[in-house]
């Protein structure tokens, strides 16, 4: 017998002690029947042998068989038992459990004997992740969430102050000076548990969800503490994560006295915070309810609180069901049902609810940029999926589905054809309650500008903007001067950052596919001088290996993010929000 | 040609059939009990959230899924194949039933139609035993998962049923002694083997009931919820 690794004879151990009763039955049942095999998106996408669920859990079985099995332990061989022996297969074993898995639970759901193939990945992260085998951007995630208590790491201050943004676009869109997002209101009906992501870069979904409140009258807060919904404890396996993410959310809760915490629009959010994370906690049982934003909109929507006009969303949408919601949280008809009432033409993908396909971006695989090639092979299947709905939108509830499903309409280039453009758009992504807010009948409706002013205080302020294509330049300097920004413009990195040296940008909109030096690499530079350092930085790309940035952080995360084709409002939007958000920062800090 | 006499079977034939396969039963129901107690030996993982939907109509629901291919989205693409499980399985049970009561009831076991029901599943069980061994064999996805205890498990299920065929009309000693060869082997084999899976099947499918139903995903397809008072 070879020598042990002190990694292996550690990852043995805890393998052995971490295994419960539905893990051992989940290891000793399967009959290697084969039929999960076409359940998993890996597998139909590559045709890999190596890739059907119960090819990638014999790696994990193995251990089982070798520590438990009768016959394992007489002969190894018979049955294909073995421990792990190398820290080389510790790596491979990483390889499979966090770049060939996202844990969707779709061949859990196909299995005839019900082996819950996700749960022995959960409890072979775990087992790798204590030992440093995790990829670098689930590590930093990991340690946001212990040492900040979000998953992007974001501070009280930048927290407050995009709610605070939030806040004045509102004003402006319900002609409301006095319109305020409540703020640790004590014991308001509920509390608003929210993605980071919507935080950090898309506050689209926040808006839809605040003025779906605000419309319907709901007494409701935002918290100023636990307020992230995500749980890295879910795709690490570690329950003492869970457990304190959850826990934040819950004291809060608590503290506020409120009678519900409601979820925003997250797969994973909802599944850690109201099934995994009260019995990793040990929280239970708890004084409130938990909900999803979707359960909320359907009762809304029942009682008449809100009145949707489906004509507003006059284009075909389809709806994208995510795992964690509809395989762990049984949340299926909820969607259907507002987007049947938000939209004028809902088409059901196929296969959908329990059985839909992964998007392909779950079990924190977005923040895993080094499995982004094989990501996005296997995104294939999902592709497929969506192009034969015709759809020209997809919705879904989950925001890693939404950036794991603009990947894949990216790469896939699934484009719609609007008949009155030149060329087919690609595809819209969005979350349920951005059509249910587009489609709300508001009392004196207030006419939305497509292209909002710039506020007095950012009014004149310098972008530099950076894009190898010339088009691109000048769609962007047209769309910012117009808008009264001052603009200068680079085609290069190296030509970039002297600029950014010499002009002082007060934002700078970066491209990331550029010759030369490429926009990673800018970004790196800019970041690591403590003179460009702190300039707010706005991706503007078609390349999805920008997202390494946002997750593993070696270096500061930049401030927006955004695919093209460009759409002119949202770009409008971000640049307006992160100046407005650097102003504010200042005068605070003067 | 006649049907073999019960009390003329030789010493060796009447070793197999009355006393080991009877021994290799015992020695299964001890062993698995065992094996069982083993796995209550681990811990339970702890379910304290409200529940959103019913257990029992949940627990229901993954036992039931079995006998449903439409239920499960592969199966519903590859019907021949749950067709050919479903069929192979059955075969087993009739093999079992056949060898258990045997000893018991020959002269009953006899009839023409018992006979020809038994012969036909050993044959259905056989020519599917060699379809899903070729599979095994041929197909590179299912050689991957295929160990040497499930190619071993399939070769003697396909013997054995073939060894049905021969023995089922009740008319040869040395078929019927190779046939309760094989299903007294498999008494002593099968709870070390992959076979014990049907008995796991019972234990996981309520787990995995248990789970799903609790939050309100299984029966698979949700129903919506009632209307609160927001
Ligand atoms: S996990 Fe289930 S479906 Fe897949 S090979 Fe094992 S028993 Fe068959
Ligand atoms: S959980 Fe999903 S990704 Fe993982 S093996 Fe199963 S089907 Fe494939």
């Amino acid at each position: 017998m070879r020598q042990k690794s002190q990694n292996a004879i550690a990852f043995n151990e805890s393998f052995k002690k971490r295994t419960n009763r539905q893990h051992v039955l989940s290891f000793a049942a399967c009959a290697h029947c084969g039929t999960c095999n076409d359940s998993c998106h890996y597998f139909l996408a590559t045709g890999d042998p190596k890739m059907t669920p119960a090819a990638k859990m014999d790696k994990i079985r193995q251990v089982y068989k070798a520590q438990k099995d009768w016959l394992g332990r007489l002969m190894p061989t018979w049955v294909g038992a073995k421990e792990i022996e190398t820290d080389e297969e510790l790596l491979e074993l990483q390889d499979i459990v966090f770049g060939s898995c996202t844990g969707c639970r779709r061949c859990t759901f196909n299995c005839p004997f019900g082996v819950d193939t996700a749960a022995l990945v959960g409890l072979a992260r775990s087992c790798l992740v204590d030992l440093g085998y995790a990829p670098e951007g689930i590590k930093v995630v990991m340690k946001d969430q212990w040492e900040i208590g979000n998953q992007m790491g974001i501070s009280k201050e930048e927290y407050l102050d995009t709610l605070e943004w939030v806040q004045e676009e509102l004003q402006e869109e319900f002609g409301n000076p006095d319109y305020k997002v409540p703020i640790d209101k004590k014991g308001a009906d509920f509390v608003y548990v929210v993605n980071p992501r919507e935080i950090k870069y898309d506050p689209r979904s926040l808006q839809a969800a605040f003025k779906i409140f605000y419309y319907a009258g709901l007494d409701w807060t935002m918290g100023s503490e636990g307020w992230d919904n995500t749980n890295f404890g879910l795709f690490s396996g570690k329950a003492d994560l869970g457990g304190h993410m959850g826990n934040l959310a819950y004291n809060h809760a608590k503290k506020l006295e409120v009678k519900r915490m409601i979820i925003s629009e997250c797969g994973h959010g909802l599944r850690s915070t109201k099934w995994e994370a009260p019995n990793w906690g040990k929280a239970n049982p708890l004084p409130f309810e938990i909900s999803s934003l979707l359960e909320l909109m359907v009762d809304l929507i029942n009682i008449g609180k809100i009145v949707l006009d489906p004509s507003k969303n006059p284009y075909p949408v389809t709806y994208h069901d995510p795992c964690n919601l509809s395989r762990s949280c049984g949340i299926t008809e909820e969607p259907r049902f507002c987007l049947n009432r938000a939209c004028v033409d809902f088409r059901e993908m196929i296969p959908n609810r329990g059985d839909s396909y992964c998007c392909t971006g779950g079990g924190g695989a977005m923040s895993m940029s080094e499995y982004t090639g094989r990501r996005l092979e296997v995104a294939k299947v999902k592709a497929d999926q969506i192009r034969k709905t015709g759809a020209a939108i997809v919705a879904t509830a989950c925001h890693n589905c939404v950036d794991g499903l603009s990947d894949v309409i990216k790469n896939y280039n699934l484009r719609y054809d609007y008949r009155d453009s030149k060329t087919p758009s690609l595809l819209r992504v969005c979350n349920v309650c951005e059509l249910v807010a587009e489609a709300m009948v508001i009392p004196a409706e207030i006419k939305k500008t497509a292209a909002k002013a710039p506020q007095n205080a950012i009014k004149g302020k310098k972008v530099l903007v950076i894009d190898d294509e010339p088009d691109i330049i000048v769609f962007i300097e047209t769309l910012l001067t117009d808008a009264g920004f001052k603009v200068v413009t680079a085609n290069d990195g190296m030509t970039g950052l002297e600029k950014a040296k010499t002009e002082h940008p007060d934002l700078i909109t970066l491209d990331i596919t550029m010759p030369g030096k490429s926009g990673i690499q800018f970004f790196r530079e800019l970041r690591s001088s403590a003179e460009t350092a702190n300039i707010p930085v706005f991706i503007i790309t078609g390349a999805i290996d920008f997202r390494q940035l946002m997750y593993q952080k070696a270096v500061q995360a930049p401030d927006g993010f955004m695919m093209k084709p460009i759409n002119p409002e949202v770009l409008l939007m971000t640049v307006n929000k992160i100046l407005e958000k650097s102003v504010r920062n200042k005068t605070v800090v003067n | 040609m006649d049907y073999i006499v019960w009390k003329d079977l030789g010493p060796l034939t009447r070793l197999v059939m009355n006393q080991l396969h009877y021994l290799g039963l015992l020695f299964m129901i001890v062993a698995y009990s065992y094996k069982i107690y083993q796995i209550f030996q681990y811990p339970s993982a702890k379910e304290g959230t409200p529940p959103r939907g019913d257990h029992q109509k949940a627990i229901r629901y993954s036992y039931m899924t079995l006998a449903m291919p439409w239920e499960l989205d592969t199966q519903k693409h590859h019907m021949y194949r749950y067709v050919e499980f479903a069929l192979f399985h059955i075969a087993m049970a009739v093999g079992i039933g056949f060898a258990f009561i045997l000893p018991m009831a020959h002269e009953f076991m006899k009839n023409s139609f018992i006979i020809g029901f038994s012969k036909l599943f050993f044959v259905l069980g056989f020519l599917i035993g060699i379809s899903r061994l070729a599979r095994r064999v041929y197909s590179p996805a299912m050689r991957r998962i295929s160990t040497l205890d499930d190619y071993f498990c399939l070769m003697l299920l396909t013997l054995w049923m073939f060894s049905g065929i021969l023995a089922a009309p009740l008319k040869s000693e040395l078929f019927l002694f190779a046939y309760y060869f094989f299903a007294t082997f498999f008494l002593f084999y099968v709870p070390f083997s992959k076979i014990s899976h049907y008995v796991y099947f019972f234990f996981i499918k309520y787990y995995v009931g248990k789970h799903f139903g609790h939050r309100g995903t299984f029966p698979k397809k949700g129903s919506m919820p009632t209307v609160k008072n927001v």
